[in-house]
């Protein structure tokens, strides 16, 4: 961990507010005396990590270069803003109480906000070694922000770049909606062509009591990237929080989602969408707690795996004695397209309280038969019948993101990805 | 000259159940048929047969407009002219009736005319608010065979076969099915209408009745065959 060791070092010396620095100095503590995950641990299970954190080197001072952000064309008039291995590029932005800008400058700025975004919804650092090391060594990152009663008037887009090849970088993205704001973001993840980088990703999110936050997340990293990202968000009451997230890109991907209904009456609407080829593995482990009463949420995911990919969706909603009046539903429905991919679907539910409703439905198959020779009755070819089948498969999905402006991307590059592995055979 | 349909010593099984045990049938072009028997006669395997299911292990001869279609896929079947409009409509969820007419008609021999007949029919059966509904999801039964005479319509087969076309449906809407056969009959195709009550045959000129016990078609009449059914049932018959 020598390279990790160094940076230690160097931040060891930046002005930061105490409570920082004591969270900076636990997990840089859990990261010394910790080792890679293991399969034994619950949450680990089914994936096997090849790496270790000696093959990556903290990020320079260097600015990825992409091409422009697709993505920001398809939303109307968005506040764009760009991270490179994490740290905030660009001027800080604060107009009609919504408020973009640096990590860094918030904390000087802004310092109440960013302590309660990340003592209540900040990532554990003990939780595993790469909590600990984007805890201990994250640097920048953003900050969006929205005072009370503020509806922002546009979404805010940010382009979160990745790159160079060996360097580990995380990413912080903290995102406050005080009490009856509205605030809207899409984050598109990047990473160089062909580039072996490591991105651990950590989402903060606070949505106060009223207050509305959607938040789509496309995972477009390269296919040599890893990335372990986690997301925790804190929903007030009468709160909504609208989540989505395309998953396409690296070799491992994982999100580990954690949304806590803390209020009365909040909800979260949870909705996934992943395709994975090659030997990519795509790893979700969501979490929902229902903490408050007359809470609700809902969470539905549809992958597919070919070629020799993998997915692993374990789920689970657990309902606190306090969370009476529940309702709480979720599915996740796996296509296998070739006969080397997988997919490992385990929802679970957790009850403590004794009056809710819940639900919860996971399936893992191939392509419907019947629906095909249906198709194929109409004189539909079998490899047209299949896409035809495929894409009204993610439709629904599709249908359910909380920005609806994404999907016509998203359909584009799962069924792009759908079509090149018919073209080669694999399907 | 050739038939719409024509079926020669057709059989059918699944594993070692023996189901079609040899069925000649011949429906000439501009006709309607009715193939009429008890359930687990054998009708139903013999439209999958036809299609070319593959759960049927099946051999003899199936020429729509002349043209074999029997060891042909089953899109290939439906290419050469052959549609089947089905008992249960499958449902496809997300894909909108609109995105798998267009694939039908990209597949046509002559995209431009299928383009046209989609125009046609969709005013002829009032379809245009269903097209951007998923195939089959969330319609009733009515809507269904509705659905399946739009897609027949846009298909222009040489030969139709409606599958249990009345099952599941109200009065009214047998009727209404029924006139949309009459409204689509053409010189150019033929209709056999598969049913297991005499009650649609009321609504529809139907040119000859066959009747189909237990894999076998014992006889073949007028349209007076349905009448006696009607008073004394396919025990008259057996």
């Amino acid at each position: 961990m020598s390279h990790f060791d160094q940076v230690a070092s160097s931040t060891a010396g930046a002005e930061e507010p105490a409570w920082r620095s004591a969270i900076r100095s636990d997990a840089f503590e859990a990261f010394s005396n910790g080792s890679m995950p293991t399969q034994d641990e619950e949450i680990w299970r089914y994936v096997d990590l090849d790496f270790s954190m000696d093959d990556y080197r903290p990020a320079g001072p260097e600015v990825v270069e992409l091409a422009d952000d697709p993505l920001a064309d398809v939303l109307s008039d968005p506040v764009t803003a760009l991270l490179s291995n994490g740290e905030y590029i660009g001027d800080d932005r604060i107009v009609d109480g919504l408020s973009v800008m640096s990590l860094r400058r918030a904390l000087a700025d802004k310092p109440s906000v960013v302590e309660a975004a990340l003592t209540r919804a900040g990532v554990p650092a003990r939780e595993d070694l790469f909590k600990a090391a984007a805890a201990a060594f994250g640097g920048g990152g953003i900050l969006v922000h929205a005072d009370r009663n503020v509806v922002a008037p546009s979404v805010v887009s940010i382009d979160s770049r990745s790159g160079v090849d060996g360097v580990a970088s995380f990413p912080s993205i903290v995102l406050v909606a005080e009490e009856h704001a509205e605030l809207s973001v899409v984050v598109h993840e990047r990473s160089t062509p062909d580039d072996d980088v490591l991105v651990v990703p950590q989402f903060s999110i606070l949505v106060g009591d009223g207050a509305r936050v959607s938040l789509s997340i496309v995972q477009n990293f390269d296919y040599r990237a890893r990335s372990i990202g986690s997301l925790r968000a804190v929903v007030g009451a009468d709160a909504t929080f609208r989540f989505g997230e395309i998953g396409l890109g690296g070799r491992f991907a994982r999100l580990h989602l954690d949304v806590g209904l803390e209020g009365r009456g909040s909800s979260a609407n949870i909705v996934g969408a992943y395709f994975g080829e090659q030997r990519q593995i795509l790893d979700y482990r969501y979490f929902m707690r229902h903490v408050g009463t007359n809470t609700r949420s809902d969470m539905f995911l549809k992958g597919a795996v070919e070629d020799e990919a993998r997915s692993v969706f374990t789920g689970m909603i657990r309902i606190e004695e306090t969370g009476q009046k529940t309702e709480a539903f979720q599915t996740n429905r796996n296509l296998i397209l070739s006969e080397g991919a997988s997919a490992q679907s385990v929802p679970n539910l957790e009850i403590l309280a004794n009056d809710v409703r819940c639900g919860h439905g996971s399936t893992v198959g191939p392509l419907d038969t019947d629906q095909r020779y249906y198709l194929m009755s109409r004189g539909l070819d079998p490899k047209t019948a299949d896409r035809l089948q495929m894409r009204g498969f993610f439709e629904e999905a599709l249908q359910m993101l909380p920005h609806p402006e994404l999907a016509e991307s998203t359909r584009g590059w799962i069924n792009g990805k759908y079509e090149t592995a018919q073209a080669e055979g694999r399907v | 000259m050739a038939n719409a349909l024509e079926i020669s010593n057709l059989t059918a099984s699944i594993g070692d159940l023996q189901i079609l045990k040899g069925i000649d049938l011949v429906v000439p072009f501009g006709e309607v048929h009715a193939l009429m028997g008890p359930n687990g006669s054998g009708k139903s395997t013999l439209t999958h047969a036809l299609m070319g299911h593959d759960a049927y292990e099946a051999s003899g001869s199936a020429l729509v407009g002349g043209v074999e279609v029997m060891g042909l896929p089953v899109h290939e079947r439906a290419r050469a002219g052959l549609f089947e409009a089905f008992q249960y409509p499958t449902e496809v969820a997300g894909v909108s009736l609109r995105d798998l007419i267009t694939e039908m008609v990209e597949a046509a021999s002559d995209p431009v005319a299928a383009r046209e007949r989609t125009v046609q029919a969709s005013e002829l059966l009032d379809m245009e608010r269903f097209m951007d509904r998923a195939v089959n999801v969330g319609l009733s039964g009515g809507e269904k065979k509705r659905s399946e005479m739009f897609q027949l319509a846009v298909a222009a087969p040489k030969a139709a076969i409606l599958d249990e076309i009345d099952s599941g449906l109200d009065i009214d809407a047998v009727r209404e099915v029924a006139e949309m056969v009459e409204a689509l009959r053409e010189p150019t195709f033929g209709v056999l209408v598969i049913t297991h009550y005499s009650r649609i045959l009321r609504y529809m000129n139907v040119d000859r009745i066959h009747i189909m016990v237990n894999g076998r078609i014992i006889e073949s009449g007028g349209p007076e065959i349905a009448e006696r059914l009607e008073s004394e049932g396919y025990a008259s018959v057996r």
